[in-house]
């Protein structure tokens, strides 16, 4: 379809959530996902971040507004179908799952009938897990563990993988690893991503962010704009502020120093 | 799961249910069949070894199936107070020795007590139109030990007799089988079973979180409403057919795992055949050791299961370090 180009992946228009009774912890959040975009979602602890992501993943049903995937409204996919398009790992995995590494990883191709291109084996090799494939999870550190679960969202081969602070507890050599990871599937498969982060180093590497604060949208756009003094002072209630070096690269400079 | 643990799976599970049939308190040859024997095998043997297998199959799948669904390594069928309920309803039958119903009393009166139950289980464990995990477990806790104090309470106040029998049926009567309770027993169980194997995905993903499951295509909340109540048919129709019987629910699976890994599309239906083969192993053992007496199955279950499960347990590290 022609319309393919203009037409965003995933769509949020003036989402409102709330718990039964209670204050709404997401407010009119709106904002769209193209196709082959990576998102980071910025925020400080419990301002909404893991809430947005499972109402784009379809756990949480929005009180207000609507959420569309590929132009249909996300609560009319059938789960196999919604599965196929979209992919959700939450940042709690539990340590106790009792499979093996191979057996997790092959949970990602549930949702076929005929599995898609890639298998067990690559998606164990992508993410470096190839020689521990048939050790079980409850043995591996917590980044080998992060590793498996992401073997197994690669093969569910979504076009959209919501991510919840993914890199969280890695070593730094794995935040990078997978990192390249995603964008080298996004150059080859085009795929999307929306990724919770609470790191702003991070950040930085985005072409686009999201900074909200208290279920609101701060700002949206490349991050040299959008974490700037006064907008990181109302998110995270410090004094932080992006600089560019000499070289061109960028860094983070904190407190109050000029 | 690999050919070799197949094969002696088969090949072990046949022979127990053969020698089952074959040995007891009178051994019968086979290729001798006459008379008595004859009517020995087909009335009282057959139908015996086979709510044997019945009800271990259904307890070894109801606990595979609970452990995944609950995610927890301590549930099995009766920690839903199923047993509880079956017991105190099937008690009253004994204790007060009415037959109202002929032989069809005592196992009619233990499906309406477990039913009874799981549906107080399930309203108790359910809220926001779902069935949460954690509740469910505390409602069948608690509905527990109000309906055990209520057996102990009819108990205390019957006669000697009464209690005997009331006390064999909670660790597992099989003298009770009968040829015309096993088609009932075996619709529920069976279709019990085929709705574990053939929701085993589901039952994986389960065990991953109720997100993770939602991600890979499955409604958590309705799987785990209908694993609930396949389980709860299962469990009342095995106890109907031969008390509670222990160990079997809880440490099959656990065992299973330990040999073949954690794929519930290979524990479920190698939990089927093991508790099978196992519960029918128990009960010759039980009705072997100082014939004419009988010693309840579910004694015999819980002393050879368990020091395998305690070995099984040293030995291997799949609960991790």
């Amino acid at each position: 379809m022609s319309s393919d180009h203009s037409q965003p992946i995933l769509e949020l228009g003036g989402v409102d959530f709330r718990y039964f009774r209670t204050e709404p912890l997401i407010r009119d959040m709106t904002f769209s996902v193209e196709n082959g975009e990576f998102i980071g979602l910025l925020g400080a602890n419990g301002s909404g971040k893991s809430t947005i992501l499972k109402l784009a993943s379809g756990i949480l049903k929005p009180s207000v507004g609507h959420i569309k995937l590929w132009g249909k409204e996300l609560a009319f996919y059938g789960n196999r179908d919604r599965a196929k398009l979209l992919c959700y790992l939450p940042q709690l995995l539990d340590i106790n799952v009792p499979f093996k590494v191979r057996e997790l990883a092959g949970m990602g191709l549930y949702p076929y009938d005929i599995p898609p291109e890639i298998s067990v084996d690559e998606a164990l090799d992508l993410v470096g897990l190839l020689d521990k494939s048939e050790s079980y999870l409850a043995n591996l550190s917590g980044g080998e563990r992060r590793r498996a679960f992401i073997a197994m969202t690669l093969l569910q081969g979504a076009g959209l993988l919501l991510l919840d602070e993914p890199l969280a507890n890695l070593d730094i050599k794995y935040q990078l690893e997978i990192h390249r990871l995603l964008k080298e599937l996004k150059d080859t498969k085009n795929i999307s991503v929306i990724m919770a982060l609470h790191d702003v180093n991070i950040a930085l590497q985005f072409k686009k962010v999201i900074l909200i604060k208290d279920g609101r949208v701060l700002g949206i756009g490349r991050p040299e704009n959008v974490l700037n003094r006064d907008l990181m002072k109302e998110a995270f209630d410090v004094s932080i502020e992006i600089r560019k070096q000499n070289g061109g690269g960028t860094y983070l400079n904190y407190g109050d120093n000029p | 799961m690999s050919k070799i643990k197949l094969f002696l799976l088969a090949v072990t599970s046949a022979s127990i249910f053969l020698a089952s049939l074959f040995f007891g308190q009178n051994t019968i040859n086979p290729f001798t069949l006459q008379g008595a024997e004859k009517e020995i095998l087909l009335s009282i043997r057959l139908p015996r070894v086979l709510v044997a297998f019945l009800m271990g199959s259904a307890l070894g799948v109801s606990g595979a199936v609970l452990q995944g669904m609950l995610r927890n390594p301590l549930a099995d069928p009766y920690i839903l107070g199923i047993s509880s309920g079956a017991a105190l309803a099937a008690a009253f039958g004994l204790l007060t020795g009415s037959y109202v119903l002929g032989k069809f009393t005592i196992p009619l009166a233990a499906f309406f007590g477990a039913s009874v139950v799981s549906i107080l289980v399930g309203a108790f464990g359910w809220k926001k139109g779902r069935l949460l995990p954690e509740r469910l477990l505390l409602a069948g806790v608690g509905l527990s030990f109000l309906f055990y104090a209520l057996l102990m309470l009819l108990i205390s106040v019957s006669s000697y007799e009464g209690i005997r029998r009331a006390v064999l049926w909670t660790f597992g009567d099989l003298s009770i089988a009968d040829w015309s309770l096993i088609p009932y027993g075996l619709v529920f169980i069976l279709s019990g079973i085929y709705i574990s194997i053939s929701r085993s995905k589901a039952l994986n993903a389960l065990m991953l979180g109720d997100d993770l499951a939602h991600s890979l295509g499955f409604s958590a909340h309705r799987e785990r409403l209908l694993f609930f109540v396949s389980v709860a048919l299962m469990t009342s129709a095995s106890v109907s057919l031969g008390g509670t019987i222990g160990f079997i629910g809880l440490l099959v699976p656990h065992i299973v795992r330990f040999v073949i890994g954690a794929d519930n599309s290979s524990v479920i239906p190698v939990s089927a055949v093991s508790g099978g083969a196992f519960l029918c192993g128990a009960d010759l053992i039980g009705r072997s050791i100082a014939p004419p007496m009988e010693i309840p199955s579910g004694i015999i279950t819980a002393v050879i299961g368990s020091p395998y499960f305690l070995y099984l347990l040293r030995k291997k590290d799949v609960l991790g370090s």
